[in-house]
């Protein structure tokens, strides 16, 4: 059962980087962003090409120490993957969704639609039409984490959770204590008042939106880290699964898509066993059943939306 | 057949007459089985037969990216590289020949009824079984003949389509390989250690199809007892919850119909989970199909896979030549090892390309439909994977492959040693008998 | 003036019945239409155009008809059309292959009433609810159907079920059973006559005072309550009606492909797929989800045969119609035609035109480079 539960935590914190960075685009530029599957294909792409060339420079880990250095080293190789994906991010914003703010809703649907399909071919393009697998997996899993509490458990697994929880603290710091999040969120509440105190809504919607293509991207590189590959059209289940963890948390709160990710996760894993027919429907069945009872989500919002 | 002098051929003492009476008698036939050094000097016997000039326009379906391409591209090299060896040796009587390739996913119907719009004269894939079960009316309905690369499902011949006349499938199906796998962990840990099995497969018609042949197998054979059977999605990103409860059961025997990224998945998270200690033994049929995608770490264990119709070390390489040829030459063109997939391309053009050859020295002419897909039933033909019919019932006949999973370091990909090789006989129903029933009756 | 020609507004108007007139040109384009829809058999003997391609768009567009009601009238985003089309089209397969129903249109009735009451079972639930919520809430239903189809053995799991009543034949037309071609081809004609009743009586409907009232509900929820209208029971019954239109399409979708199978029909992909024929084609007119289902499924099935990066050019093409074209095809043609006849008398603003289209590609790139300078350097 532990094991179930653990499994579940480390499906919920892939999910939940991947669903944080749409949870903040929509919280704050009110823009249900299709592609950012995509954007987290991209980063597992990125890492392919980046974690595998610094991966080479490092010797093959052989002692508990240098395994530690090698898993610095593809964390790094990951962080930089991810960063490839802030200009791309600020880029696409900046010329394909800023046009279209004052639109209707749905032509900002179809338009990140449109770049969805565009960049799979631009990934396409690039690394080939077939997966790509940068082979850091098992020497990760070499570093030493669980062993020392006398449990066996993949280190890989362990080490996503605390990374998930990681990614969720300095969100929380950024947003709640740090001058450029207060901004960003108040301009997510009122977008007139801040522009009128000078702030650059322009400039807050970049950088937001760059910020998460860059958790859609980590997330990514820590999955092509993993035991998967990275594969063109990875990033479609994903997307369905962020809309229902972010759904189930609160459209726009932080806090909730890490819950709901976890939730997601977890109840996943540990029903599967019993309910092998549920493994599909039951983050839709939880979805349905949060929207029903608590419409606005676990947690509301913590910007009201526009 | 009017052919030149004949003068003894270097392998294995057999002159060129006989191997061209063995491997069907044309030059064309010799070419794709692979022994084209017997060839001196252009055949002429086709040469009076009225054939228009025009090229054959072929197209193949398959899975040119994405997660399921690790199967699909090799489909695709395998088809090129008969198609290539056809052009080379001049054709079918005569007749260059043109392939097209398109992205299968999602789009089996459309895309057989767009070949058939543009003109093909014949029609090849898909890899998935679902959308070849799709097909099969459509086809029937269009009469352009398709022979399906794979597709495999049992029961779609047996059962779903009894009688059908412009449909084809070359690659070996399920029950051949799922039983092929009951008798290798039989062999391997003996009949009486087998108490328990489990299984991971993906979860759609093939996967299911092959675990229930397989769980039939090895009950009849040794009486064990399910424990366990999961079937995660297909493409799925962590079968974790799958191995964690294989893990806890610890059977004796894992089966697993899972192919392409999802064999990668299920020996990355199985060797990070311990699975390979708490059992004695996985098989599974497919693995080996992402040869070229394992890393030497995953190959360690008490694993065997399964090649389909065709492993490219059996028969040894030094034996055979055609294997060694077609080896060299798919590493040199497109920088991989052939797996059985790419036998399923490459079969699939050469089980038509025979007949209709065979078919225009019948009948003098280039024949229609109806009369190729005639000849097709119960067509015999040489691939470097050995000799393979088409039955009756038009499902592909060949040997089934399994063997355990090694590394290669000459080739840098997955390899398979002490390869058994099955005669289809022995792991298919005789004709007429469904495999369900077949294996009731051991 | 006839019965049919009223004047209104200085303009000579086609009338059909009371509340449905057409413009001078408006006409000239129905009929237009008309002649084309008729004529797409022929055309595309005669063309290199994709018979099949254009059928299935047609079908596709029908639902997203259905789906406009709820966007166009009562400013409700659907993402969970893909529910009715897939019971639709489940609806005619399992009758025809659990229960040997060999009547195509008896197969269409139970499609019908499969999705009717699919939608009238989610209707309940989601008619109160607004916005992202709703778009979000029918998008759970929808994956909800397509898991729960996708691990059924009823339902043959993820291969589907076929629609060939006994196994190898499609099911009969008007009592007949067809050759294949001669299937196709009555089918087609078949899928034009639905589809232009299904247009009627939906410019009928909105027309009506109901559509009025749904009308009123997407301007204002609250304002529509205080004058009287039932809000949530006349969303219920928008939603059953939009439905059965997406019912419709997927039981002729089923009648079409005669296979049915979870992904092409069920999957929350395919509910995007819907809408976004309904935005491409113009949500503001009747017809433009049409327009939008016949170009974007030709897009996606078709362009694979012409071009390797078939992805990039269907979403370019979406990016395009988002960008330059801001009421989507067909709502964009008025302006294209009075742009068009100013253009003629004044071919100087031709050179306006690819100037605009310039300057709004160079602005794009230029934000987008100082976006990327700005982020890589940190300097403007």
């Amino acid at each position: 059962m532990l094991e179930h539960v653990l499994n579940g935590l480390y499906y919920g914190s892939i999910l939940f980087m991947i669903a944080s960075g749409m949870t903040i685009i929509f919280g704050v530029l009110g823009i249900l962003n299709l592609a950012h599957g995509e954007l987290y294909a991209l980063g597992a792409f990125c890492a392919f090409s980046i974690v595998g060339f610094v991966a080479g420079q490092v010797a093959a880990p052989t002692g508990p120490a240098t395994t530690i250095v090698f898993g610095l080293v593809v964390l790094a190789g990951s962080l930089a993957a991810a960063a490839v994906l802030l200009p791309v991010g600020g880029a696409l914003e900046a010329a394909f969704i800023r046009p279209i703010y004052d639109r209707d809703e749905v032509y900002q649907l179809l338009l990140t639609y449109g770049l969805l399909l565009v960049l799979t071919d631009v990934m396409k393009f690039v690394w080939g039409p077939s997966p790509v697998d940068v082979g850091v997996f098992s020497a990760i899993n070499e570093i030493p984490t669980t062993e020392l509490v006398g449990f066996s458990y993949p280190s890989y697994n362990v080490l996503v959770i605390l990374i998930g929880v990681a990614v969720f603290a300095w969100l929380a710091w950024f947003f709640d204590r740090t001058k450029t999040g207060r901004i960003v969120r108040a301009t997510a509440i009122n977008r007139e008042m801040s522009t009128a105190i000078g702030v650059s809504t322009d400039r807050m919607f970049t950088l937001v939106f760059a910020i998460g293509a860059f958790f859609a991207g980590f997330g990514g590189a820590m999955v092509s880290i993993g035991p998967s590959s990275a594969s063109l059209g990875m990033g479609l289940s994903w997307l369905v699964l962020s809309f229902v963890v972010i759904v189930i948390g609160g459209l726009g709160s932080l806090k909730g898509a890490f819950v709901g990710a976890l939730l997601v996760g977890v109840s996943s894993r540990v029903v599967t066993p019993y309910y092998p027919q549920l493994e599909l429907a039951v983050p839709f069945l939880l979805m349905v059943l949060v929207l029903l009872v608590r419409p606005e989500g676990l947690y509301g919002t913590w910007g009201e939306i526009q | 057949m009017t052919t030149g002098p004949t003068t003894a051929a270097d392998s294995g003492g057999i002159d060129r007459r006989t191997l061209l009476k063995t491997v069907g008698g044309s030059a064309l036939a010799v070419a794709l089985a692979g022994c084209t050094e017997l060839l001196e000097d252009g055949e002429d016997s086709l040469a009076d037969a009225d054939v228009p000039d025009e090229p054959i326009e072929s197209g193949l379906q398959t899975f040119t990216e994405g997660a399921p391409s690790v199967l699909g591209v090799q489909a695709q090299y395998g088809a090129e590289t008969a198609v290539r060896r056809i052009n080379e040796n001049g054709g079918i009587a005569g007749r260059e020949m043109n392939l097209d390739v398109v992205e299968e996913g999602g789009a089996y119907l459309t895309n057989y009824q767009q070949f058939v719009d543009e003109g093909k004269d014949v029609t090849f894939g898909p890899i998935s079984s679902s959308g070849h079960a799709e097909m099969v009316p459509e086809i029937e309905a269009q009469e352009v003949i398709n022979v399906s690369t794979d597709g495999t499902v049992t029961t779609l011949y047996e059962e779903d389509f009894p009688d059908v006349t412009y449909s084809f499938r070359f690659q070996n199906h399920d029950v051949m390989e799922a039983l092929a796998a009951v008798m290798q962990a039989v062999e391997v840990l003996g009949a009486d250690s087998i108490d328990t099995y489990a299984g991971i497969n993906p979860n759609y018609a093939f996967g299911q199809d092959e675990m229930d042949l397989f769980s039939r197998g090895i009950e009849a054979l040794t009486g064990a007892e399910e424990v366990y059977s999961g079937f995660p999605d297909l493409g799925t990103g962590d079968m974790s919850t799958h191995i964690t409860e294989v893990n806890g059961e610890a059977p004796d025997v894992v089966f697993s119909s899972c192919w392409g990224g999802d064999a990668t998945l299920l020996l990355e998270q199985g060797h990070a989970n311990g699975m390979f200690d708490a059992v004695d033994l996985l098989v599974g049929p497919v693995l080996y199909g992402s040869a070229n995608d394992l890393s030497e770490d995953l190959v360690d264990g008490p694993i065997y896979s399964g090649s389909r119709n065709f492993y490219w070390g059996e028969p040894s390489t030094d034996q055979w030549s055609p294997a060694a040829d077609l080896v060299s030459e798919v590493e040199d063109e497109y920088g991989v090892v052939p797996t059985a997939h790419f036998m399923s391309g490459y079969g699939a053009v050469t089980a038509w390309a025979t007949a209709a050859e065979k078919a225009v020295s019948l009948l003098g002419r280039w024949p229609e439909q109806e009369e190729l897909a005639t000849v097709l039933e119960n067509h015999g033909f040489f691939t470097p994977a050995g000799y393979h019919t088409i039955g009756a019932d038009h499902q592909g006949y060949s040997n089934a492959h399994f063997g355990e999973l090694t590394w290669s370091d000459d080739h840098d990909a997955a390899a398979l040693s002490d390869v058994n090789v099955f005669a289809a006989k022995n792991v298919s129903p005789p004709p007429g008998e469904t495999s369900a029933d077949w294996i009731g009756s051991w | 003036m006839s019965r049919f020609l009223v004047e209104r507004d200085g303009q000579t108007r086609v009338r059909l019945s009371e509340g449905m007139e057409l413009t001078k040109s408006q006409s000239v384009l129905a009929v237009l239409g008309l002649v084309v829809l008729f004529a797409v058999p022929d055309i595309t003997r005669l063309t290199s155009l994709s018979f099949q391609a254009i059928h299935r768009g047609i079908l596709f567009g029908l639902a997203a008809v259905g789906l406009n009601l709820l966007l166009r009238h009562t400013e409700l985003v659907s993402f969970g059309h893909a529910a009715f089309f897939g019971v639709g089209a489940y609806g005619a397969a399992v009758l025809a292959s659990h229960f040997d129903v060999s009547s195509g249109l008896l197969l269409l009735v139970g499609s019908v009433l499969a999705s009717t009451a699919i939608a009238v079972l989610i209707g309940y639930f989601v008619a109160g609810y607004l916005d992202i919520y709703f778009a979000l809430l029918t998008l759970a239903f929808n994956q909800v159907l397509y898991a729960f189809v996708l691990q059924s053995g009823y339902f043959n799991y993820s291969d589907g079920l076929s629609v060939r009543p006994d196994g190898l034949n499609p099911p009969t037309l008007f009592g007949l059973q067809w050759t294949s071609s001669g299937y196709d081809l009555i089918l087609y004609y078949f899928t034009v006559v639905v589809l232009v009743v299904s247009l009627l009586a939906m410019w009928k409907l909105v027309n009506s005072p109901f559509g009025r009232a749904l009308d009123a509900i997407g301007q204002d929820r609250t304002r529509a309550r205080f004058v009287g209208i039932p809000v949530e029971k006349y969303v219920w019954i928008a939603f059953a009606i939009s439905g059965v239109y997406g019912g419709l399409a997927g039981g002729l979708f089923a009648l079409l492909q005669l296979h049915v199978s979870p992904e092409p029909t069920l999957y929350a992909f395919v509910s995007g797929e819907i809408l976004f024929m309904a935005i491409l084609g113009g949500f503001g007119t009747l017809v433009g989800p049409v327009i939008g289902g016949v170009v974007l499924v030709y897009l996606l099935i078709q362009a694979p045969f012409y071009v390797e990066y078939y992805n990039a050019l269907t979403g370019l093409v979406l990016i395009a119609v988002v960008l330059f074209l801001p009421e989507g095809i067909l709502g964009s043609i008025p302006k294209i035609g009075t742009g068009l006849a100013r253009r003629r008398s004044d071919p100087g603003l031709l050179r306006e035109d690819v100037a605009t289209v310039g300057s709004s590609l160079r602005r794009g790139v230029s934000r987008a480079v100082t976006t990327v300078r700005i982020i890589v350097f940190g300097v403007n």
